[in-house]
């Protein structure tokens, strides 16, 4: 269980506080309502490299960084396709100098030309580094760009291409901030050991005077219902055959999510799963496989992937895990096996309540999806699934013509 | 109420840290056993350390496969029978391994411990190596090394391990994912029958400990086990002349990996903690010289970082990034630069207390809740040190003066002591 109290400020700000007495620190966490899926299709990566700028220095501090560090702090952020995500970590006494770098990045970065300029180096950089120069690192692209032909899914957060993180211009960074870093599209969680009365009145003192601002309310156009089967082949300098196979699930809040989700761990969480101890160790068809949730707030993918073993003939194996995901739409999970997977998931709850950083970005997570109380009561979500709705997520998922099928294979040298 | 952005907040500097020191108890079979007890949630986490690193392995890989074999088997449990048991209870069980000890950890709800200890205690004295599923792991494993192969990153932090050691040393990682072929189960046995010793082994406890779990600790693993004094002792090796440039040809590839460094001192040397001071100035952190310099100003790379990796018997000095192919030189030379000017110029004050005061807030988050604590503890009793060394870093970080830091890098980082690994295609 974790405590914590809510209330919203003038300028529509929500400030969430949790003590905890255990850490010397506090986390002052801002969560942005805007990631890659917010972007437009000709400049994608925008909402990361934005991430970047904003380190930049702001309108009242010139350097983000040495304040940070000369409290005896730490900074970093992370953008995804629904949240950007700043936090601030400092020694319990030194929260007012968190709050007074985090309001100020709300009232604008001081966004400057070489400042642009570098950062897109840097992202074209971090792009390479990850997505081109590692073997499989181009996986991501290519399977959203199958399973999604309309959302803003069909594309990573690091955007489609290093070509529109070169194009961005700076008049695109300045409408953007303002129409998306206002305090009416966030959320403040402070977090650690602090008074939780001395918390909203610090909250209010740094944030209250920041400006509400039109939010720019740019319809996400949702993915129609996929009704034919995709297959993509693709040939890379990679040193083994992998696949992957992407259907589509329900949102975030979706009632299923669940069933969902204690059903791709039943078939793969743990060295006791069903493809572990059938697929892996039994006929030794991967050296990996894994079937997870991409887990985003709007309608998500149900993904299973594996690492073929040698000389296992690639459809086989394929054909094989798409099987043993079937057989559940058949066949009723076993009581122990769903007791296990809840379980599993009761103690990740509880091991998930250590740490204050960790609670701090929940809390933010879960106020954006709409629904902060999650937090705590999606324990009782999964405790309620029964064999039967694990069976019916089954059907609605792994239905014909809702699935995408990503061969990567390795080219032969 | 008008709100002056322009004035920082008042600020608070980090005094000292609060040590708790671990309580040790020592159960019948005379293995030490520290706890250290704090938090409120009903979880435990166990660290079981053996002194089974690589360093002691007959063959390299030997200590790493004799780890992952653990929970394949006892004389008495199949794999998936010790695998049903972990997840049905919710816990985490995994096994590591390292260049020098290996630690085999349990984290679990305190409400499942009775059920979980004797099947850890069963898997540390009693493990049974099965042939088919070390087969899976070989292949697994080679899989895997197939892959880093074709990593950049890897391929030049590894080719610099093995130019700095030579090959046959057990810090050097291997060469090539053949290696794999090459093992034998029985010797990755015999590595587990020599070091997974009750003699060889210390446990560490953390979290929410009290009288129960200490009781249910002693009753599982009070007793001895293991061939008394059977490891080899480890003669000292004599490190080869390293080359002074590497570069490893990789095809294809879209950006250079460069590692540059040299042997350094280690965690118990007394310059450590002002080398650690120096390199965080060096590259130790967002705000660092490299990074300012090579990813700020001119956009080469993502990240670069310069650390000072401590092993039981060396240290090393890594400063590694992966950089735009056609800037790999310009890199590397600015690297050089900043080593350059550390041994030149006095660093200022202004420079000099927000890295101070940064690696203050980095101790305290060493001490930072049970686990944190353990952590700390543990790896502190890698190299035989304890919380003393906190004390004299703390002490360092808050009374190291210019000179002293300049002294320092004219010491040790000499441009011409250093060597360069280039994993990627060499342009220059």
């Amino acid at each position: 269980m974790i405590a914590f109290e809510k209330i919203t400020l003038s300028n529509g700000l929500r400030v969430i506080v949790h003590v905890d007495r255990s850490t010397p620190f506090v986390a002052v966490n801002v969560c942005y309502h805007v990631g890659a899926k917010n972007e437009s299709p000709s400049r994608t990566g925008f909402a990361h490299l934005f991430e970047h700028l904003t380190f930049g220095g702001t309108k009242h501090i010139r350097d983000f960084d040495t304040p940070t560090q000369n409290v005896g702090g730490s900074n970093n952020a992370f953008t995804t396709n629904d949240i950007t995500n700043y936090y601030i970590t400092v020694p319990a006494n030194n929260i007012e100098t968190a709050l007074w770098l985090e309001s100020d990045r709300m009232v604008g970065p001081k966004f400057t030309k070489k400042g642009l300029d570098v950062q897109r180096n840097v992202v074209i950089e971090e792009f390479r580094q990850r997505n081109l120069n590692r073997p499989y690192g181009d996986t991501w692209h290519l399977l959203r760009d199958l399973a999604y032909k309309v959302h803003p899914y069909r594309w990573p957060t690091i955007g489609l291409t290093p070509q529109h993180i070169e194009e961005a211009t700076m008049e695109e960074v300045k409408e953007f901030f303002f129409h998306h870093y206002a305090p009416n599209n966030a959320v403040l969680v402070i977090s650690g050991n602090i008074d939780a009365d001395k918390a909203f009145l610090l909250a209010e003192k740094w944030f209250s005077d920041i400006p509400q601002r039109e939010i720019k309310s740019h319809l996400i156009v949702q993915e129609p219902l996929q009704t034919e089967d995709r297959e993509l082949t693709v040939q890379r300098a990679v040193p083994i055959d992998c696949f992957y196979v992407a259907w589509h699930m329900g949102s975030r809040l979706d009632p299923d999510y669940y069933a969902a989700d204690l059903l791709s761990d039943i078939l793969s969480g743990g060295n006791s799963s069903r493809i572990e101890e059938k697929l892996v160790k039994g006929e030794k068809l991967f050296t990996e496989a894994d079937i997870f949730l991409s887990g985003e707030n709007d309608p998500g993918l149900f993904i299973a992937n594996g690492k073929l073993n040698e000389g296992v003939d690639y459809n086989l194996g394929r054909e094989k895990i798409v099987a043993e995901a079937m057989k559940t739409t058949e066949t009723l999970v076993s009581a122990k096996e769903l007791e296990k997977v809840k379980n599993k998931i009761e103690a990740e709850q509880v091991f998930n309540e250590i740490g204050y950083l960790e609670k701090a970005m929940q809390l933010a997570s879960f106020e954006i999806l709409g629904d902060v109380d999650l937090i705590n009561t999606q324990l009782d979500h999964y405790r309620a699934v029964t064999a039967d709705q694990i069976r019916l997520v089954a059907e609605k998922i792994l239905r014909p013509g809702n699935k995408n099928t990503l061969n990567y294979l390795s080219l032969t040298k | 109420m008008s709100l002056n952005r322009n004035t920082p907040p008042k600020i608070y500097s980090v005094d000292g840290v609060e040590y708790i020191e671990p309580k040790c108890h020592k159960l019948s079979n005379g293995v030490e056993l520290f706890t250290m007890k704090s938090g409120d949630q009903e979880v435990v986490k166990l660290d079981f350390m053996f002194k089974a690193g690589s360093w002691y392995a007959k063959s390299r890989l030997d200590s790493m496969m004799a780890a992952l074999m653990l929970q394949e088997g006892t004389e008495t449990l199949n794999a998936s029978q010790i695998a049903n048991t972990f997840d049905f209870y919710g816990a985490q069980f995994s096994s590591n391994s390292s260049y020098d000890n290996n630690y085999v950890t349990l984290v679990a709800l305190n409400k499942y411990l009775p059920e979980l200890l004797p099947l850890v205690s069963d898997i540390l004295r009693n493990a049974s190596f099965p042939e088919s599923e070390f087969e899976i792991l070989r292949q697994k494993r080679k899989q895997k090394a197939l892959v880093d192969a074709e990593r950049v990153g890897l391929v030049a932090q590894r080719g610099f391990l093995r130019n700095l050691f030579g090959e046959g040393h057990p810090y050097a990682p291997v060469a090539s994912p053949d290696t794999y072929d090459t093992l034998l189960l029985s010797e990755v046995k015999q590595h587990y029958r020599n070091f997974y010793r009750s003699d060889n082994m210390s446990i560490i406890a953390s979290g929410f400990i009290d009288s129960e779990v200490i009781d249910l600790i002693a009753t599982n693993f009070s007793q001895s086990w293991g061939d008394k004094a059977s490891a080899a002792s480890k003669d000292s090796y004599r490190l080869p002349k390293a080359k002074k440039s590497i570069t490893i040809e990789k095809e294809g590839a879209n950006q250079n990996a460069i590692a540059i460094g040299k042997l350094f001192p280690k965690q118990d040397h007394p310059d450590f903690p002002g080398l650690k001071l120096l390199c965080t100035i060096l590259g130790g952190y967002f705000g660092s010289r490299l990074m300012t310099n090579i990813r700020e100003e001119k956009g080469y790379t993502y990240g670069i970082q310069a650390s000072p990796i401590s092993f039981q018997q060396e240290g090393v000095l890594l400063i590694f990034a992966e950089v735009k192919m056609d800037k790999t030189s310009e890199a590397i030379k600015e690297v050089f630069y900043e080593m350059d000017r550390l041994t030149k110029e006095l660093i200022t004050e202004q420079e000099l207390i927000p890295i101070q005061n940064y690696l203050l807030g980095r101790i305290l988050e060493d001490f930072d809740g049970p686990f944190a604590r353990a952590q700390t503890f543990a790896s502190l009793r890698e190299v035989d040190l304890d919380f003393e060394y906190y004390t004299k870093l703390i002490e360092t970080f808050k009374t190291m003066k210019p000179q002293q830091i300049r002294a320092l890098a004219k010491k040790y980082l000499k441009p011409a002591s250093m060597i360069t690994v280039i994993a990627g295609t060499n342009q220059q």
